[in-house]
């Protein structure tokens, strides 16, 4: 068993080549870039997640690690039922359980038989229809079994999101790959604020709840498309 | 988490059998006669990648050789390389969920999206794969080689039936497959050669019973295999990412 690794875990969950596959998410690109937006707003879409979907997402992922450790029996389903309700938009949880499958796989390999990890099965919600456990409940659980701290697992959640639009963009906006970098790095202290938001979060019933309309109505369009290269 | 528990307890797990090679050379053709020939007999369900659009998935539904529901595609986020090989997920998502509602399945047939000579599946996900090549391609394909063409466990030459508007000779095709695949098998396929057909299906009962038996050993061509320029010692050439 792969248990208490520390400041490595960072470093691998944050990891693009990490086999999860989140290669099917732009984090809302896609079906931004469907509504109209240019390659210059990218930067402009990046601060509006990263202070919304993404503080409510790093702090369920804190709150998730805390639970990991925190209980016998654990139970995720209280923060399960927080985060989905604070995601109101049916392809958005789809598209969140999806993702999350990935990671769980990922740690049923590194990590098999923890209670943790055995316990996401508390993160299920009947349905109909049966929604498997978000994806950053899944982290949280990972990264307090490897030993991330709070803020560098809340910092990898918001981190991953904005990559996932830095990347994407290179196949829907394409231009120089190496503005995504400079985008991602101009967030930086948006980043730290989102951090700190996330980890003095201290139950599920206070899971921020950010809602982006904007972002929210463009996901549900984008579930009504053909020709499509994202789930979401 | 993939096994089925059979009716008698033992666990047997359903054949996960791959078919890739390069656009238009008739993988989903070969999945739709693998299927017409061999769903009265045993259970199974069908898995598509496709870059863009469903069509993969649309063309098996409407050629009705299995019910629609047990045709799935898949979306690769414009990765359909990664998604056979470095990064499954998506893939053993869809193959897992169709076990689950269908299970137990005999054969689960996944079609490969891209388009290139060098993609192959990886062993996390298939048990054995195809590699479809078709003689409208050129007679020297099979020649040139790559890890699909040399290692896959059945290499299929496609289209016979074209060969003489195309000037390829099948033999001589077939016969270069077989140097470069040192005694695998190769099969000339068209699917107006019923003969041809049967072949086809024979060999995958044959590799489901020797699957069964465990005695299968699932072989991952890898990236490039080594190989020689002229003039130029053997080398590797490193795996590029799509
Ligand atoms: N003449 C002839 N045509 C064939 C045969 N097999 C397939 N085709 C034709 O070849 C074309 C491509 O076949 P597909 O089965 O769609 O090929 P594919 O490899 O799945 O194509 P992609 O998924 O787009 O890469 C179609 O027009 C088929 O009808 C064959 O045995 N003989
Ligand atoms: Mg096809």
């Amino acid at each position: 068993m792969t248990a208490g690794i520390g400041p490595l875990a960072a470093l691998l969950l944050a990891d693009g080549r990490l086999p999860v596959g989140a290669y099917v998410y732009s984090a809302g690109l896609e079906p931004a870039v469907a509504a109209g937006l240019t390659r210059e707003e990218i930067p402009a879409l990046l601060r509006a997640r990263v202070r919304t979907v993404c503080v409510t997402e790093a702090a369920a992922a804190v709150l998730a690690a805390r639970e990991a450790v925190a209980r016998d029996p654990v139970d995720y389903g209280p923060l399960q039922r927080a985060l989905a309700a604070r995601t109101p938009v049916a392809p958005l949880r789809e598209v969140g359980a999806a993702l999350g499958r990935g990671v769980h796989r990922l740690a049923l390999r590194l990590a098999p038989g923890h209670p943790a990890i055995a316990a996401l099965d508390t993160a299920v919600l009947p349905g109909p229809p049966v929604l498997r456990p978000l994806r950053p409940v899944v982290t949280g659980a990972l990264g307090a079994v490897l030993g991330l701290a709070e803020a560098e697992l809340a910092r990898t959640v918001v981190y991953d999101d904005l990559q996932a639009v830095a990347s994407a963009a290179l196949k829907l906006l394409p231009g120089d790959p190496l503005d995504s970098v400079a985008w991602v790095a101009q967030t930086a202290s948006s980043v730290e604020e989102a951090v700190v938001e996330a980890v003095a979060t201290s139950k599920p019933s206070d899971l921020p709840a950010r809602s982006a309309p904007l972002i929210e109505q463009w996901a549900l369009e984008h579930a009504r498309t053909e020709r499509r290269l994202f789930l979401a | 988490m993939h096994n089925i528990r059979s009716k008698a307890g033992t666990v047997r797990r359903t054949l996960r059998l791959g078919v890739a090679g390069p656009v238009g050379t008739g993988k989903s053709s070969i999945l739709a006669t693998l299927c017409r020939e061999l769903a009265d007999e045993l259970s199974m369900a069908v898995v598509t990648n496709d870059i863009y659009t469903d069509e993969d998935a649309r063309f098996l539904r409407s050629a009705g050789v299995l019910p629609a529901e047990r045709i799935r595609p898949v979306e690769t986020g414009a990765c359909p390389h990664t998604a056979i090989r470095d990064d499954v997920s998506v893939n053993l998502d869809a193959v897992e969920d169709m076990e689950d509602a269908y299970g137990p399945l005999d054969v689960i047939l996944i079609e490969s999206g891209g388009d290139n000579l060098t993609a192959t599946f990886s062993p996390a996900l298939v048990d054995a794969q195809i590699f479809c090549l078709d003689v409208a391609g050129g007679g020297d394909v099979a020649r040139k080689g790559g890890p699909g063409i040399s290692k896959a466990d059945l290499l299929v030459i496609n289209k016979t039936d074209l060969a003489p508007h195309v000037d390829v000779d099948v033999a001589r095709m077939v016969d270069d497959a077989r140097c470069a695949r040192e005694g695998l098998p190769v099969l000339a396929l068209s699917k107006k050669d019923a003969s041809s057909v049967a072949e086809l299906a024979d060999w995958v009962r044959s590799l489901l019973a020797r699957y069964r038996a465990d005695r299968h050993t699932p072989v991952d061509p890898g990236p490039m295999a080594p190989h020689s320029h002229v003039h130029e010692g053997s080398h590797t050439h490193g795996d590029a990412r799509p």
